[in-house]
Formats: C-alpha cells, sequence, structure tokens
C-alpha cells in the first residue's frame, strides 16, 4: 500500500515521455494498465535488446501491467472505453490527429468519461500548427533552448548537444505530466471530477530555465544569439583529472581561500587579488587561473581530491560515472538502486526515484510486463 | 471544506486542481522555490516565509532593490509572501502556528538549520500530527555525506548525469551550468502531491526527503540501466542516437543550426526530397537504417553540405510539413520572440506584488476546467502579512502591529 494505492490509470502511451509519466505513478501504487498495439508498444524495439528483452522498456514499465488492444478496430475502442469506464485517469502522448481518428480526442473523452482525469502530452501542445506534430527529444530540447547554451562557454562552431543519453527531454516533460496529473487526481477525491491536461514537452524545457528566459522576457537581460546567454561565468568548468574528470564551481573569496590552501598555497595564486571572484573575476584572470590549475589538478585523483575540497568548504565535485554512483556510500545507504528480477533480463538494479517517503515509500514490485500478460485479469 | 471561507477573503484565491491546499514554503535561490511554484501553479496557496533579516538570495541578484530583483521576479508567481523573523522566539512561535494551519512545509535550507529552530520533522509532527515535510538537500537529509553541502551547478556533475554530455572525440563537457535545480525542484513537488494523495487515503502525513543528485540520475536512469544489464560503459556521445538516422544538428545560414531527426526510411527520403538531393535515400550507403548507422559520418556531411547555406527558419518549417522533424536551434533571442510561445500562452502576463505587469514562463500544462490561476507575480515582503497573520492565524489587527514593532514580523 502505497501513495496511489487504489487509483487505476489507463496508460494509451507510446513513447518514453508519456511511458515515464506512466511510470512514476505506477511506482506509487496506482494500477497502471498499458495498453499496447498488436506487437507490443513501439518503444519495445528500443535497444539495447538482451536475451529479447529491450532493456529501455524494462526500466521504463515497471509495476504496470499490459494489454494488447488493437485500437484501429471498433472492438479494440470498445475494450478501451470498457476499460476507461472504471478508470481514474488516462495517459497518452500522441498527435492530435492520431487521438481524434480514434475517439481518444480531449473533447470526446471529457463527454464520454466526465469523471476521468485525461493527460494528453504532445511536442507543443494542443492545437499546435500542424508542422509541430512530430518531434523527437533532439528536437524538443533544440526548440526549447537548453541545446543551444549546452555545454557551457559552447563556442559558435560546435554543434548545440542533445543532453545526456537519448531521453532526458522526455523524463522531464513526463515528470510534469505525472505531477499534473496527481494533483488533479487529488481534485477528483475530493470532487468526483476529472479535469483535461495539455501538456506542451517544449514547454516543460521553458519551465526548467525560468529565470533565465523570464528575465529575457522582461528586458531585464538581453536576449541574443549568444550561445553563453545561460553560463554564469567565473573560473568554474569541467577538468581532467588523473582517473576522470572534476567539476569546480568557485565564486567566494572563501572558495578561493579554500582551494589555496588544498593547492599547498603555490606561487602563482597570490597574484590574484583575495576577493577577485566577486569583484575583479576579467577573462584574462580566469584564464590564468585555469592554465596553472588544470595542470595540478591532472595529477589528482578524483575522489581523493574532491573529499579534501568539500572538507575545506570548496565546491569541487567528482564527474561520476555510472560505476561512481553504484559505488557511492550515500546512494547505497538511501538504496537509490533496487534490484528487481525480470524474466528474460534476470536479476537487474534498477535506478529507482530521488525521493523517500517515511510513510508511503517507492516499491518496486513487478517487472515491466510482456505484451499482453495481464489481459485475464484486466478484462476479467 | 473547513478552510473554503478563509480562501474566498483571500486575494489570491486558488482555483486548480490542489485549491484548499497550503504549502509553506521555507525555500531559497532555485530548487525549493521552482517545487512551491509548481504547486502554486497547480492552485496550492504557497506562502513563503521570508525576513528583511534572512533574504532569499534571489531578491537581491542583479535588482536596484529587493521589490524589483529580476530572478525572484521571474519566478515567484502566484506565491503569498509573509515575513517571519526566525532569528526571534516570537518569529519561530509564528512559524509553528503557521504549520499548524499548513498542509505542507517545503524547506531547501542547509542540512539541520531547521532542527536547530526546533523545527524537525518530529518537532512539527507534534504540533501538527498530519503535516507533510519534503526537505530538498544535496544529497539527502542524513546519512553517510547527508552533511555534505554543495552548489546547484556540482550537481549534474555529482549526479552522473555531466560524464554523459559532450561532443564525439572530446571531452566530457556537461550540460549548461543552469541545468538541474529545476528537476530537482520539480521532483520534490511530484512528490509533495503523492503525499497528499497518501494523506488523504489514510490521514498519516510524513517526512519525504529528497536528494537533489539522486533527481539528476534520475534523468540518466536508462543510460545507468543498460549499462547494468549489457555491461557496457555509458558514455557522451555528441548527438548520436543508435536507433533514428540521421539524428543531428546541422548548420544553417547566419551561425544558426537545425535539429534533424528520422525515425524511419519515409522520414529520411522526405528529408533527402526536402535537402533537394531525393538521390541521397538512393545512395546505398544510406539505404536504411543500419546503413546509415553505419556511414554516419559521411551522412552528417552530406546533409551538412546541403543545410549550411540555407536559413534554418525557412528550410525547417518546410522540412516539417514535409513530415521531417527539424526544428532550428532556439537561442535566448528565438525563444523569447517565438510567436507560438506567446500566441499559446506559454508565456504569461503576470501583476508583480510592486505593481508592474511583468511576462514570465508559465507552467507547461493547461488544465481546463478549473484552470490554476496564473495572474498574480512575485510578492512584495510581507505584501500578505496581515492576510496571513489575520484570516489564516486569526490574531487581532493590534496583536500584528505589536509583533512587528517588535520585530517577530520584519
Amino acid at each position: 500500500m502505497t501513495a496511489l494505492t487504489g487509483l487505476t490509470i489507463i496508460e494509451t502511451a507510446e513513447r518514453v515521455v508519456g511511458e515515464w509519466a506512466g511510470k512514476l505513478l505506477a511506482d506509487f501504487g496506482a494500477e497502471v494498465i498499458k495498453v499496447e498495439r498488436p506487437g507490443g508498444s513501439p518503444t519495445r524495439a528500443h535497444g539495447p535488446h538482451v536475451n529479447g528483452a529491450s532493456a529501455l522498456f524494462a526500466y521504463c514499465n515497471t509495476n504496470k501491467k499490459s494489454v494488447v488492444l488493437d485500437l484501429e478496430t471498433e472492438q479494440g475502442r470498445a475494450t478501451l472505453n470498457r476499460l476507461l469506464a472504471r478508470a481514474d485517469a488516462l495517459i497518452d502522448d500522441h498527435a492530435e490527429n492520431w487521438c481524434a481518428a480514434r475517439g481518444l480526442g480531449p473533447d470526446a473523452v471529457r463527454a464520454a468519461f466526465p469523471r476521468l482525469v485525461h493527460c494528453l502530452i504532445t511536442p507543443f501542445g494542443q492545437n499546435a500548427p500542424a508542422d509541430r506534430q512530430l518531434a523527437y527529444p533532439i528536437n524538443i530540447i533544440n526548440a526549447g533552448g537548453w541545446a543551444w547554451h549546452t555545454p557551457s562557454e559552447a563556442k559558435p562552431s560546435d554543434p548545440p548537444l542533445k543532453g545526456a543519453g537519448r531521453f532526458m527531454p522526455s523524463y522531464d516533460a513526463g515528470m510534469d505530466a505525472a505531477m499534473a496529473t496527481a494533483a488533479s487526481l487529488w481534485r477528483q477525491r475530493r470532487t468526483g471530477l476529472g479535469q483535461t491536461i495539455d501538456l506542451a514537452e517544449v514547454e516543460t524545457q521553458l519551465s526548467r530555465a525560468d529565470i533565465i528566459i523570464g528575465r529575457c522576457l522582461a528586458g531585464d537581460d538581453e536576449p541574443s544569439h549568444a550561445r553563453t546567454r545561460y553560463d554564469m561565468g567565473g573560473p568554474g568548468a569541467s577538468f581532467a583529472c588523473a582517473d576522470g574528470f572534476v567539476h569546480l564551481y568557485m565564486t567566494t573569496s572563501k572558495h578561493w581561500k579554500g582551494l589555496r590552501e588544498l593547492m599547498g598555497q603555490p606561487g602563482w595564486m597570490a597574484e590574484f587579488p583575495e576577493n577577485w571572484l566577486e569583484f575583479h573575476c576579467t577573462p584574462d584572470r580566469v584564464a590564468l587561473f585555469r592554465a596553472n590549475f588544470a595542470p595540478w589538478i591532472a595529477q589528482q585523483a578524483k575522489l581523493a581530491v574532491t573529499d579534501a575540497g568539500q572538507a575545506l568548504g570548496i565546491p569541487l565535485a567528482p564527474v561520476n560515472d555510472a560505476a561512481d554512483l553504484h559505488a557511492n556510500a550515500q546512494y547505497r545507504h538511501r538504496g537509490f538502486f533496487r534490484t528487481l528480477d525480470h524474466p528474460l533480463l534476470g536479476a537487474q538494479t534498477y535506478p529507482s526515484v530521488p525521493y523517500r517517503m517515511s510513510a508511503s515509500p517507492v516499491e518496486l514490485t513487478r517487472p515491466a510486463p510482456a505484451p499482453d500478460a495481464d489481459r485475464d485479469e484486466v478484462l476479467a | 471544506m473547513s478552510t473554503a471561507p478563509a480562501f474566498a477573503a483571500n486575494p489570491s484565491s486558488p482555483t486548480g486542481p490542489l485549491a484548499g491546499v497550503r504549502v509553506l514554503g521555507l525555500v531559497k535561490v532555485w530548487a525549493g522555490p521552482y517545487a512551491t511554484k509548481m504547486l502554486s501553479m497547480l492552485g496550492a496557496q504557497v506562502i513563503k516565509i521570508e525576513s528583511i533579516d534572512a533574504l532569499d538570495e534571489m531578491r537581491a541578484y542583479g535588482g536596484v532593490d529587493i521589490e524589483h530583483a529580476p530572478y525572484f521576479l521571474s519566478q515567484n508567481t502566484e506565491v503569498l509572501s509573509a515575513r517571519a523573523n526566525l532569528k526571534s522566539a516570537e518569529g519561530i512561535a509564528l512559524l509553528k502556528r503557521l504549520i499548524t494551519k499548513a498542509d505542507i512545509v517545503i524547506d531547501n535550507l542547509r542540512p539541520g538549520a531547521l532542527d536547530k529552530l526546533g523545527l524537525s520533522y518530529a518537532a512539527m509532527q507534534q504540533i501538527k500530527p498530519d503535516i507533510i515535510h519534503v526537505a530538498i538537500k544535496m544529497y539527502g537529509s542524513e546519512g553517510p555525506l547527508g552533511q555534505h553541502t554543495g552548489y546547484a551547478p556540482s550537481f549534474a556533475a555529482i549526479g552522473g548525469l555531466n560524464y554523459l554530455v559532450g561532443h564525439e572525440g572530446a571531452e566530457p563537457r556537461g550540460m549548461n551550468i543552469r541545468y538541474g535545480d529545476t528537476s530537482a525542484g520539480a521532483a520534490a513537488a511530484y512528490a509533495a502531491i503523492a503525499a497528499l494523495h497518501h494523506r488523504e487515503r489514510t490521514g498519516e502525513g510524513q517526512f519525504v526527503d529528497l536528494s537533489a543528485v539522486e533527481a539528476i540520475s534520475s534523468l540518466i536512469g536508462d543510460s545507468l540501466f543498460a549499462q547494468e544489464v549489457t555491461g557496457e560503459p555509458a558514455r557522451h556521445e555528441g548527438n548520436f542516437d543508435p536507433e533514428l538516422s540521421p539524428h543531428g544538428v546541422y548548420p544553417v545560414a547566419d551561425g544558426g543550426w537545425l535539429s534533424i531527426a528520422c525515425g524511419s526510411d519515409d522520414e529520411w527520403r522526405a528529408l533527402s526530397q526536402g535537402l533537394g538531393a531525393p538521390e541521397l535515400a538512393d545512395d546505398p550507403r544510406f539505404a536504411d537504417h543500419a546503413s546509415r548507422i553505419a556511414n554516419r559520418a559521411a551522412l552528417d556531411a552530406v546533409i551538412a553540405e546541403r543545410t549550411s547555406e540555407q536559413d534554418g527558419e525557412t528550410l525547417g518549417l518546410a522540412l516539417r510539413e514535409a513530415g521531417v522533424a527539424a526544428y532550428p536551434s532556439a537561442s535566448s533571442l528565438d525563444l523569447a520572440t517565438d510567436g507560438h510561445f506567446w500566441a499559446h500562452e506559454a508565456y504569461r502576463m503576470v501583476t508583480s506584488g510592486n505593481g508592474d505587469v511583468r511576462p514570465v514562463v508559465g507552467p507547461p500544462w493547461r488544465i481546463t476546467p478549473d484552470a490554476p490561476r496564473i495572474e498574480n507575480g512575485a510578492p512584495t515582503l510581507g505584501q500578505h502579512d496581515d492576510y496571513v497573520y489575520g484570516a489564516v492565524l486569526g490574531l487581532e489587527e493590534a496583536e500584528i502591529a505589536r509583533l512587528k514593532e517588535s520585530g517577530a514580523i520584519c
């Protein structure tokens, strides 16, 4: 029994963004019934595949049930309607015309199921122009501004970057979809009424930069084509160390004092004003600092030097990789990685959630389903 | 609901799915205020607890005074401000009384800071048994590294995300330094709503212990999982995606860039036609997905050759109309002048507490019916003192005046 136990959610979503929203709800105990097309959800085709199972699908669909319905047929749609009649919410991430053709547009669903919370996730929102219906995650992160400004200090000749992995914008938008859906479900508990949630993936990208874009909109900051408009300036950056990379962020004289101590007070540091980070942070000094810091940090071990830095109050952080996270004492203590047995993938450790809940914790109870695995139970 | 009359009297009376929920925000800088803003944009009544003696740094950054600070004005939409001086015993007592009227307390103060004020979760439970306390910390609230503190720009490095961002063949450089704080705040807001459900079902409150670096790790979960399953180390890969071809960001005229991705041979054929080079689709090097992946460098080169002289907006629109996902990479100027974002109300006009009308970035959702109201911008310091201490706590005017005089409300 956890936070959303007792709620039933139908997931017609077939992209990672909608599946992620469904997973976030399923992790809190909602019964999430994934409706798959004959042949299975298109996300099952995403690799890597091991023993015939998609690792991506396995990760994004834990705690769900599966039923295969052909929504191209009247019978399939009728069965879906039977499911919707007893459900609390519907999560979809198809284009508007796809939904309209299957009776799954917002008005049709509202008319037929007034108690249902209906969350529609699209790249640019409902009623977006016809040419803005199809967008992949790389398009979302570019249209939303983060790619243009990534990495920090991007050179005009380097292409903007898509972020980490394949689906970062989908996880961000899926989180917002789950949040709005859960909020509306809370209202449903109190009022018995449903709502329509129109979530625009690219607007999550804008929202995540609210204080940057907001200042540009209001004229506090000059909007421009500069690749560095989101940057914070200063000497902070990633640096190669002996066994990987570290990230330095340094903005105060206290940080500077700590770093001098960490480095053993080398002579070149004495040439910098004590308060240079606050008041005299010129590009020349940043370059001079980096030219001297880089060869020193290149000799240091990632975890040893960042631990020493933390003790001196310097925001010097390890650039962790997956193995580092698995070995991290705090991640282990909090149980961020959980083990779950999957019939094809075997026992594997799954990244879980960043919130530990004292009364209604997230539990990984079932591996991602095989297509149609729960037909008998779901349609009984 | 018993609280309805008080809300009705409130000039900021909320609508929306979380109408009736009251949140106290002991929040500063970005992740915490973002979490409370997400809840206010879903209709919760958010009261930010502030004091002139312990200001949110955002009230200072970049402004001529604390009521015209651009960062603060950009983020505290539909948030109320009540002053409480937590350096005074009476101020802490006021906050405790407010907690008895609240559903959720969110804080992103340093680990242990609330404990020192006598406001640990256990202490809050004593005065409001079903309170929900959401604590946002870099590494969480306890544990072997629970006392570590850090700055948001470090989170993406610690959480494993920065290692996976960089150009191919170069060192990993990470996301833009600003990325990550808001994603952590969003996760906190979601967990708070889950806790509301649990309370509604069982009557029980709880403590929600959010780790900002784990929030970052959840944005790369499939990469971490794939490494576990396959044994292949996850690493940065530029704009490569093994399942879409082509997939990249290509140069266009005037220093612009155009993101293009094709999910099928049909989309690739449409792209080659849209680039005025239909013969590319018949080139054996690019005939199917496997060939395009194998000959990726050549593919990217022939596309870049055909995009680099063209206007990005014009080419992007033409390609999209032909069924290809092609969108210009947006600069801050592109974002600020995008007609669709303005027309679709991604940006909203709000009236700040200082009287100025100002555009802000709205929420990514439109909710109907009973839409959350998004009209009031960031509050001035203590703008809602009288509402909060009068209508919410029920104090007499004279008592409020005395507390202002004594420095408990300042």
